[in-house]
């Protein structure tokens, strides 16, 4: 996120910033009419026309030659916004980033502000149809999600204390999900939640479209050469393609350009080869989100 | 640009048509292995009776990354969805 951490974050991150957790920001901008409207017509945002233009067939519009370009910069522009929010159909400043557990659970602690609860993950139910409750919401967003019963998990706790909500996110960090942290919309943080790939709406049009809809974490995953023995259980683990196996040297290696920094495939190691590393102590990978 | 995967879903038997509600098949949505399928509301899209929320739809939003593998055509109960390239 770069100078905007710099700017809005404590120790350069941005999600650890207890001021974009408040409610005064929602009153600020008046956001709860805001986001009931967002949120009642979540699902159909893909397919509503916004300057005469959707997401049907995206895959499609991003290869053509000069309308790809186009599209592509109108998202970015749209997505990283820090204007104050217009339109409640359009994904306004709602940008993310990934968040390794140690962080996610920082959030929780010291920056979420109460009621915390957790809900249905849209994505997984528009994309998928199913419903799994791993999204984690924080302050006006809880409010405004009881007024949904669509997406209030049924036969499971709806409002939850910290500590549960950080046993829940630990339970779908361990599971494989990935952590990141919402802006929804710009300036207010009021998500966390636990994706998977491809199902999540957020991570879909990066990886698919190369749509920067997400940005990386601050972190990178390294694994150490001589504790490594090639299990290739981390292998399975990794969502975005970035553990392969080298079968002559008989080990997994990453590929650190292509890791987000989320840190799933530290569960699974059994002899502690993986260790995550702040992403600025990288020369070569620094600033790139 | 290649030769387009062209997927359809006739909504006179799913969706619209009220025969079947996708909420309670989503058969297609689950076996996709690139989930191209989304299952949203119709209010605001072209449709017979746009301003109504309780109605839902599928749309194969991205075509693009269709494998064709013909999994959802296979396992549609009511034969709705045609694909063509």
């Amino acid at each position: 996120m770069c100078d905007h951490c710099l700017k809005h974050g404590t120790a350069g991150k941005w999600y650890l910033n207890a001021k974009n957790y408040s409610n005064e920001i929602v009153e600020e901008y008046n956001l709860r009419e805001f986001l009931l409207e967002q949120y009642t017509n979540f699902e159909q945002m893909s397919v509503r026309k916004l300057n005469g233009f959707n997401a049907v067939g995206l895959g499609y519009k991003m290869q053509m030659p000069i309308i790809g370009r186009v599209v592509k910069h109108f998202a970015e522009q749209m997505l990283m916004s820090t204007k104050p929010p217009t339109d409640p159909f359009k994904a306004e400043g709602h940008i993310g980033q990934v968040v390794p557990l140690d962080d996610a659970i920082a959030i929780l602690e010291h920056c979420a502000v109460e009621p915390i609860i957790q809900k249905y993950c849209m994505c997984r139910y528009m994309s998928r149809g199913d419903k799994e409750a791993c999204c984690i919401n924080f302050g006006v967003m809880s409010e405004i999600i009881e007024k949904l019963p669509r997406f209030i998990p049924v036969n499971e706790k709806f409002q939850l204390t910290r500590d549960e909500a950080i046993e829940r996110f630990k339970e779908h960090n361990k599971k494989g999900y990935i952590g990141t942290i919402w802006y929804g919309p710009y300036p207010y943080i009021n998500n966390l939640c636990s994706c998977a790939n491809p199902e999540c709406a957020g991570i879909r049009p990066r990886m698919d479209f190369g749509i920067t809809s997400i940005f990386k974490a601050e972190y990178i995953v390294h694994i150490n050469p001589d504790e490594c023995t090639g299990c290739k259980s981390c292998l399975s683990r990794c969502q975005f393609g970035a553990i392969s196996y080298d079968p002559f040297e008989k080990r997994c290696i990453v590929n650190q350009k292509q890791c987000y920094g989320c840190g799933v495939c530290l569960h699974v190691c059994k002899y502690d080869a993986l260790k995550i590393f702040p992403r600025n102590d990288f020369p070569e990978l620094r600033g790139k989100y | 640009m290649g030769n387009k995967t062209k997927i359809k879903i006739d909504y006179s038997i799913c969706g619209d048509g009220y025969k079947v509600d996708p909420r309670n098949c989503g058969k297609c949505l689950r076996i996709c292995p690139p989930a191209l399928f989304l299952l949203h509301q119709t209010l605001g899209v072209e449709q017979k009776n746009p301003y109504d929320p309780e109605v839902w739809r599928i749309t194969p939003l991205y075509p693009s990354l269709c494998t064709r593998c013909l999994e959802c055509v296979g396992i549609c109960p009511e034969k709705a969805i045609t694909i063509t390239w």
